[in-house]
């Protein structure tokens, strides 16, 4: 009984909960209680990556909760696409929260930041490890309460106002979700992911109308696509992430968007792929259920990549370019998505999701040392606004050097982890001779390049304004976004490891026979 | 019938819900997100689909008596369980956010708030 190890992190965060809320009346000890959590938390996810991914005999990991065996109980999975997530959430979290000790005052701290943090971390890692449909409408909604809190965390006019819009979107969300779960149980007869893939493997020995089952994933298919901001889902974005304090920002753009996205790729690639159907769509080829997302996805992306780009170039606030960004970038993530769902080709599908996962880590690190700057930007000079702001690259070179890396990272310079990421994306609309998909990601590859050059131009380039002349960074601030940059150079550099990682984690969501094997029902490799 | 009768019940929540949903004021518009809930609660518990009972599904029947009556899948119940607990704090939470809403911008109406800068 060593499986108990797949519920560590979201242990070590339940603890890191509870005692940062026993601390609440003194400062030091829970921040100092805090930033342990989010180390242990680092280390935890370090041995699920170790013992999932790259020791010897690596194979995926489960743990049935309580006891109860697999289709009945709840079963949480750590397999390589998990662990690839959850590294992503490690890195991320505990730069975020180190960030924040600095960003934000004692009094903003006192009230239940560190709880909720940690409760952010709690439900990312549940939403990555859960094995289960209904666990995973749980997590979603532990992880969104206190992102709720945090939307509304300053209490002002426009928190409070894109907190409510925040609410309401995510509760109709939640909503639509149930329904679309209940629906599949109905169908399906299980909530059992894996279970669910072998029986819509093989639907007429378990009596599944397959057509049910196309309206019910498309159903649940919004609910993800709002989670992960896709166009036309995407109008909470820039509100939520201008209101949120900005590491919470970096967390939410870096890492909570990413669930939306690890869903997608989970249920429809490993689950709902099982499915066979015929599909007759212009220029789409294959008779899985697949095949019809390839067409929605590709929609969705095509939209998200265009809007985000525009809807950046005409921020007004940092945050604004980077929210709308963030928007475009996800849509970044699934182009090859779409390209691999609408191709026949395992090996296309295989290359599509390690592009997609190797440009959901880019678009992690890069985006939240991005938004960690304007935060560092924000609390030295108190206005994030371009026309406040320029010179920052003569007053302080470090930030200036910090964003300089990070954004070359999002258009995808060599050697950083952007490259890479590019690089796979390109690759896979090549080999899938998608002549549309590659006239997309060049244009917004494009509108990435216009709107970070105009941000150095106006906020970094030229003369000092008095704002940022008068200004001084803060050296806990600049240390962390420094570390996330020299992280970006770090992947990009030494890119084998994480390129291992990801094709394991792609080898991970794509081993349908593999996945149902390791959650220990029968009939996984045969199906 | 009582797959009759549930169905208009889910159609007539999931109406109101939609109705409430689309008004002006922010406080209808929680009541909305909360009778969709409620529907969606619903519509889960019908999910179970209705059965002949027996002591292997539903344990608790075994030894009451000759007669029990048609029951619905125990998981589905689990489930709602579940579903209930969160949208009752959801429920909360959005009513204190609504009261925040109103307390710094001293209206409820949507057409309002979206306006201000």
């Amino acid at each position: 009984m060593t499986d108990q190890f797949v519920v560590a992190p979201m242990l070590v965060a339940l603890v890191s909960i509870v005692l940062t809320l026993g601390t609440r009346r003194r400062l030091g000890t829970q921040i100092a209680l805090s930033v342990a959590g989010a180390l242990a938390y680092a280390g935890t996810v370090l041995a699920i990556v170790w013992r999932v991914v790259f020791s010897p005999g690596a194979s995926p990991v489960t743990y049935q909760l309580g006891g109860w065996p697999a289709p009945f109980g709840i079963t949480l999975v750590a397999d390589a696409l998990s662990a690839f997530m959850l590294s992503m959430v490690a890195v991320v979290g505990l730069a975020a929260l180190v960030f924040s000790v600095s960003y934000m005052t004692p009094d903003e701290q006192r009230v239940f930041y560190h709880p909720l943090f940690h409760c952010l971390l709690l439900g990312v890692s549940g939403a990555f490890l859960t094995g289960d449909l209904f666990n995973l409408f749980v997590w979603f909604e532990v992880m969104l309460l206190s992102s709720y809190v945090f939307v509304a965390f300053y209490g002002r006019k426009k928190h409070t106002r894109a907190a409510l819009w925040y609410v309401v979107l995510n509760l109709v969300g939640s909503v639509v979700m149930l329904v679309a779960i209940g629906g599949l149980y109905s169908i399906t007869g299980t909530l059992n992911m894996a279970d669910m893939a072998r029986r819509l493997a093989d639907p007429a020995a378990f009596g599944i109308r397959v057509e049910a089952v196309v309206g019910l994933s498309a159903l649940l298919f919004a609910v993800f696509a709002l989670k992960a901001g896709l166009v036309p889902f995407q109008f909470w974005v820039p509100a939520a992430y201008r209101a949120a304090p900005l590491p919470v920002t970096a967390l939410l753009a870096g890492v909570t968007k990413k669930v939306g996205l690890y869903a997608i790729v989970r249920l429809y690639f490993t689950v709902f792929g099982a499915t066979r159907l015929s599909v007759s769509i212009p220029g789409v080829g294959g008779d899985s259920l697949l095949a019809f997302y390839g067409v929605v996805l590709f929609c969705l992306a095509t939209a998200s990549v265009l809007v985000g780009g525009l809807g950046a170039l005409a921020a007004d606030e940092l945050e604004g370019v980077f929210a709308y960004s963030s928007i475009s970038q996800i849509g970044f993530i699934v182009v090859p998505l779409a390209i691999g769902a609408a191709s026949a080709r395992p090996a296309i599908q295989h290359l599509a999701i390690l592009a997609a996962l190797v440009y959901a880590l880019n678009h992690a690190l890069a985006k939240s040392t991005l938004f960690m700057a304007a935060g560092t930007v924000r609390s030295a000079i108190g206005t994030s606004r371009l026309r406040n702001l320029g010179g920052i690259a003569s007053h302080s070179p470090a930030l200036a050097g910090v964003f300089f890396v990070a954004a070359l990272s999002l258009v995808g310079i060599p050697p950083l982890t952007g490259f890479f990421g590019k690089l796979l994306v390109f690759d896979v609309a090549l080999r899938a001779e998608s002549a549309f998909g590659l006239a997309l990601l060049l244009g917004g590859t494009g509108l990435t390049i216009a709107y970070t050059t105009r941000v150095w131009n106006r906020a970094f380039w030229g003369e000092a304004s008095p704002a940022v002349a008068a200004s001084s960074p803060a050296r806990v601030q600049l240390v962390v976004v420094v570390a996330l940059a020299a992280c970006i150079v770090a992947v990009g550099v030494g890119f084998d490891p994480v390129y291992r990682f990801a094709d394991a984690a792609a080898t991970a969501a794509t081993d349908r026979g593999a996945y149902i094997d390791a959650v220990g029902l029968t009939g996984g490799a045969g199906a | 019938m009582t797959a009759f009768v549930l169905a208009t019940v889910l159609g007539i929540l999931f109406a109101a819900g939609t109705f409430l949903l689309l008004r002006r004021d922010v406080l209808r518009i929680v009541w909305g997100v909360t009778v969709l809930s409620q529907a969606a609660n619903v519509y889960l518990m019908t999910m179970g689909g209705i059965v002949e009972p027996s002591a292997d599904g539903v344990p608790v029947l075994a030894g009451h008596g000759e007669h029990v009556p048609q029951t619905t899948d125990p998981l589905v119940q689990a489930l709602v369980l579940t579903a209930i607990v969160i949208s009752f704090a959801m429920t909360a939470f959005a009513l204190v956010l609504t009261y925040r809403v109103y307390q710094e911008h001293s209206t409820l109406d949507t057409t309002t708030l979206e306006g201000e800068p």
